[in-house]
């Protein structure tokens, strides 16, 4: 009887081999082709569902498609096989040549899934269960030794001179004070002539300068961005101006031709000497603790007036005298003044109207104090052993 | 300035003791270094800034104590024994240069007997460090110790002519100075001449020539006012520097010049004996009347922040020199004395008032700025990266700005910055590259078998511009060497190389709203060819990294692998911080492939990764490479690669027949690269 073609088409692809051609009713050239489409589409079905299946483990992998080709390729009862054994040798005579076409193309077909990487190229599901195993490790089998060291990513540094120097900016920045910055190539009216500090006055002296030429230096201290922000902003001005500034100095221990400076800057209608001292005080207090003293004593800067020395009480001897301080008690930490009226009236701004109180200091100085370095050239010698302690 | 606490009392009654005194000359603006007892004396050290010249010597230092200790200062009165012939018949002064020379007063004092000073004077100027020369000399030294008015004495007898002529130098004349040095002047010099030839730099230094010495009968005694800036001009073109130059530079007091010359008379006269002419010779073409100033209460309530009582004003001021005049309620006019050449402005009469108050005196108050609004971005950007560079391991340094140009040449093809008056050849530029000195730095630390370093440095480069101005450019430079962490138990050493570099640099932009950051093998003259990279992002530069040529590496003794890389802060700064906005992550499941493919060698890593992103498949989520390897059943000129891909969707669980869909599709458009699954 042969059976129906719905029969047939309820049929796997495993049954339809154990039967022949005639059985499935396959009678014509078209049957046959229609057959073994069924049966390519079978065999890319299984392949790409194994593909996206993927496995957990290489050996998974392995077993996977080591079980597809050998449900396919097998000699003994694979799929191929039997259709060699049912299909193509007892196919009537008018069909074979279309049947012995379809087997050699499904051959090659299955050929190509034996070769095709696919089979091996299976995609491996990514394990996720580690860290739970590894936890288990630790309880339970008691493998790892608790107090070895952590596994350690070795962190790196800010400058000291960087950290002291944001932590200066920071208090002022608390103050609400703003960050300028300026050129380090500086014209020589910046750097000097409109800070009061005329080429025929001696105090020129008190500035070592490195030239580039007659008209240009680099500069010898961060006062210039005074001028370049007054005539860029005008007043009211808040500012405090870091950075790299640079003088004819040979290197000692306490001595480079290239150091770092902080300048404050503060102009406004109401401005007093009160405020410079006050202001200064908090600030000291602020950077080297709230027990220290300040000492305002005069001295003279071309571009203020008056005005002054900044000391605090000795951090290292509490003011008792020390090598530190010797023997005095303070330590002079930075210049100030009240701004001169000809500066204000370089940077554009009229003294009557305006006035304002500003200070420079060493941060390189600050930071040796602080941290207790002793000597400048370490500072600047990038070695790795200073520079991690930071 | 040294000082003598004994001669200060010849003016002024002292009676703190010396280590008072320092402090309070201190608190006056008169920082005091030291005080250090000298025989039955004490001797300061007096640092005088360079706007108060009257202070450069005892009497001036008197004032100021006078005025703080509110005592009486002693005046300088001399009582001369002239006699002989006017002192202008035995010798005559002209002053040919009066711009350059204001006054020019002069006395003769005959017959003098040159010889060694008396033990009082020798002790006392040996005491402030001065040595004895003869009694002459030594009395014009004391006179310029005691008064602060240099002076200068002539051998009469060497004078041609008797004459003084005080004009500008010829260009090329010869002088021989008291320091044996010969000399060739210029226009630009002030000089004495007789009546042939130079004897002496005007202000500066008297010549050999005429030089008092035992032999000497007679004296002319000089006591001039030159002109600051020329004095100024005149030492620094001869390289010199005088106790007399140093006073004159900073501007000596016209009054004083005749009152010096008597008191140096005087003590020749008591010291060296001798007569001394009648009359002095006074030239003093244009004598000049100061203008008096306003001083306003207001002003100095304005700017010291309290108010002065106008007694105290007038203490202060009168104490000092000052002569003071009411005006009605506003304040008072004051005329500044001829020694006070720094007071020219009301703001000069104010300091003097809040040094005498004194600055602890004053009030304090702490103010804050008004609060203000806008962000300073810059700083946060550089926050930003600096503190990612922390957590990735670098130490930041420092580096010089200066270096040698030679160096430098070869790691910048721009011309340098050269420094017209270096310290040295080898920091004589300004780098235009900051590479030498990481490798410099980097070398530090070999040398010191310190050999896992990472460094950034925050610094700038300095360029010649076409037109000549000097630019300065904010640059950011890696350096890289050793091993990324330290042995473990844990893990096994490695060295850092290239991707650690690449990696670094793409977390340090990670900040940063780079619209795409783009890689591409590239080479520069100082990397090794084939290991140099740079990252753009739309065209512009980011960074360039790589290792240093083999050569460069062998020249810095750089004994094992270095990665430098440098970063545009110009450029990246410029790009704004990554806004940061929530996209809705997928609720759906992702699912993980790996995919072992063979590549042909020839095509890099990017050409896949493009290929896979020309898909544009939402759900291809992420992949990346997790292994690459050779040999094996790996053919000749080609490599295995592992790529690891996430598919997921965001609308719903993908199926097992839609990952197999999309890996085929990827396989697909791999293969025209000739890259296929691992068979
Ligand atoms: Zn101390």
């Amino acid at each position: 009887m042969r059976p129906s073609r719905t029969q047939t088409l309820a049929m796997t692809i495993d049954e339809k081999v154990r039967k022949t051609l005639a059985e499935l009713g396959v009678t014509d050239a078209a049957g046959v082709e229609a057959l073994f489409g069924e049966v390519r589409a079978a065999m890319e079905q299984e392949r790409s569902s194994l593909v996206s299946h993927g496995a957990s483990s290489e050996a998974e992998r392995d077993r996977l498609s080591k079980s597809l080709r050998d449900r396919w390729l097998a000699r003994q009862n694979g799929l191929l096989a039997n259709i060699d054994e049912r299909w193509l040798k007892t196919s009537p005579k008018e069909l074979k040549p279309s049947v012995g076409k379809s087997f050699n193309g499904l051959r090659q077909a299955a050929a190509a899934l034996e070769m095709d990487a696919l089979v091996k190229g299976v995609g491996l599901k990514i394990p996720t269960k580690v860290a739970a195993v590894d936890a288990a490790e630790i309880r339970g089998a008691g493998l790892r030794d608790l107090t070895l060291p952590g596994y350690c990513r070795p962190l790196g540094s800010l400058h000291p001179v960087t950290q002291m120097q944001r932590e200066i900016e920071q208090i002022f920045l608390n103050l609400g004070f703003r960050i300028e910055d300026g050129p380090e190539i500086e014209s020589v009216y910046y750097n000097f002539d409109a800070l009061n500090i005329p080429e025929s006055h001696p105090s020129r002296d008190d500035w070592d300068t490195l030239y580039i030429n007659a008209q240009t230096v680099l500069r010898t201290h961060t006062s210039p961005v005074q001028i370049r922000a007054m005539e860029k902003y005008g007043a009211p001005l808040y500012i405090i101006i870091p950075g790299k500034c640079y003088r004819h100095d040979n290197p000692d221990a306490s001595h480079t031709p290239m150091f770092h400076q902080i300048e404050g800057l503060a102009i406004d209608s109401d401005i007093t000497f009160a405020d410079l001292k006050g202001t200064l005080d908090f600030f000291a207090k602020k950077l080297f603790g709230e027990k220290i003293h300040t000492r305002f004593q005069p001295s003279f800067f071309p571009f203020t007036e008056p005005s002054g020395e900044v000391a605090i009480s000795c951090i290292f001897c509490g003011g008792e005298g020390c090598r530190v301080c010797k023997e005095s008690g303070w330590i002079e930490v930075m210049g100030c003044g009240m701004v001169h009226p000809q500066v204000l009236h370089n940077g554009g701004i009229d003294p009557e109207k305006y006035s304002g109180w500003a200070f420079g200091l060493g941060v390189d100085r600050y930071a040796m104090m602080k941290y207790d370095i002793n000597d400048i050239q370490l500072l600047f010698q990038s070695d790795v052993r200073f520079l991690e302690q930071f | 300035m040294k000082i003598s606490v004994n001669w200060l009392k010849e003016f002024v009654d002292v009676t703190s003791d010396p280590r008072q005194l320092k402090s309070d000359l201190t608190m006056i603006g008169l920082n005091t270094e030291s005080c250090a007892p000298v025989g039955d004396d004490w001797v300061l050290d007096v640092e005088v800034t360079t706007n108060r010249p009257d202070c450069l010597s005892h009497y001036g230092v008197a004032r100021e104590l006078a005025t703080l200790y509110r005592q009486p200062l002693q005046r300088v009165e001399v009582f001369l024994k002239e006699s002989g012939e006017p002192t202008s018949a035995a010798a005559t002064v002209e002053i040919a240069d009066p711009d350059l020379c204001a006054r020019y007063c002069g006395r003769i004092v005959q017959k003098v007997q040159v010889g060694p000073s008396p033990d009082w004077l020798v002790k006392r100027l040996e005491a402030i460090g001065q040595r004895s020369i003869n009694n002459v000399a030594d009395a014009t030294n004391y006179v310029l110790m005691e008064l602060g008015h240099p002076l200068h004495a002539f051998d009469l007898f060497r004078l041609r002519q008797h004459k003084i002529i005080v004009r500008r130098a010829n260009p090329g004349e010869p002088l021989r100075t008291l320091d044996g040095v010969d000399r060739t002047l210029t226009r630009d010099s002030l000089v004495i001449a007789d009546g042939e030839r130079p004897v002496a730099l005007a202000g500066v230094m008297g010549g050999e020539e005429s030089e008092i010495s035992s032999r000497t009968g007679s004296v002319l005694l000089e006591s001039a006012w030159f002109e600051p800036v020329s004095v100024r001009r005149t030492a620094k073109s001869q390289g010199m520097h005088t106790e007399a130059s140093h006073r004159f530079e900073r501007g000596a007091d016209l009054e004083m010049a005749p009152l010096a010359l008597d008191r140096a008379a005087d003590l020749i006269q008591k010291v060296a004996g001798g007569e001394i002419l009648r009359k002095m010779i006074d030239v003093y073409p244009r004598p000049e009347s100061r203008k008096d100033l306003l001083l306003r209460r207001s002003e100095i309530a304005r700017i010291l922040g309290t108010e002065v009582a106008w007694e105290e004003v007038e203490r202060i001021l009168c104490g000092l020199g000052f002569q003071t005049e009411r005006q009605g309620t506003e304040g008072w006019r004051v005329s500044p004395p001829s020694f006070r050449l720094d007071v020219s402005r009301e703001i000069d009469l104010i300091e003097e008032v809040a040094r005498h108050v004194g600055y602890d005196r004053l009030p304090a108050r702490v103010r804050p700025a008004p609060p203000r609004v806008e962000r300073d971005i810059t700083r946060e950007k550089i926050m930003a990266v600096s503190s990612l560079l922390v957590g990735l391991g670098y130490h930041e340094i420092i580096a010089p700005a200066m270096v040698d140009p030679a160096e430098n040449q070869r790691f910048a093809d721009c011309a340098p910055v050269m420094l017209a008056n270096p310290l040295s050849q080898d920091a004589s530029a300004m780098r235009s590259s900051a590479v030498p000195s990481m490798l410099r730095a980097i070398r530090w630390n070999l040398d010191r078998d310190l050999r896992d370093v990472k460094f950034c440095e925050f610094g700038k480069t300095y360029s010649l511009t076409t037109e000549g101005t000097p630019e300065e450019r904010r640059v950011l430079t890696l350096g890289a060497t050793g091993h990324r962490r330290p042995a473990s138990v844990h893990d096994s050493e490695k060295v850092v190389d290239f991707f650690d570099l690449k990696g670094d640099l793409g977390t340090m932009f990670a900040p940063f709203d780079l619209p795409k950051l783009d890689f591409e093998p590239s080479s520069c003259p100082y990397y090794e060819e084939g290991c140099c990279g740079r990252l753009t992002s739309q065209g512009i530069a980011l960074a360039v990294f790589g290792q240093p040529r083999q050569d460069l590496a062998r020249e810095y003794k750089l004994r094992q692998a270095v990665w430098v890389a440098e970063i545009d802060l110009e450029h990246l700064l410029n790009f704004s911080l990554r806004p940061r906005q929530f996209r809705p992550f997928s609720k759906f499941p992702a699912v993980e492939r790996d995919f072992s493919l063979v590549v042909p060698d020839g095509v890099p890593y990017a050409r896949l990764a493009a290929a896979v992103a020309g898909l544009d498949l939402e759900e291809i989520r992420r992949h990346r490479p997790v292994d690459r390897f050779r040999g094996g059943a790996i053919a000749a000129q080609h490599h295995g690669l592992l790529l690891r891909v996430t598919f997921q969707s965001q609308t719903h669980t993908l199926t097992s027949e839609e990952v197999g869909g999309l890996s085929q599709r990827l396989l697909a458009v791999l293969e025209p690269l000739g890259v296929r699954l691992r068979g």
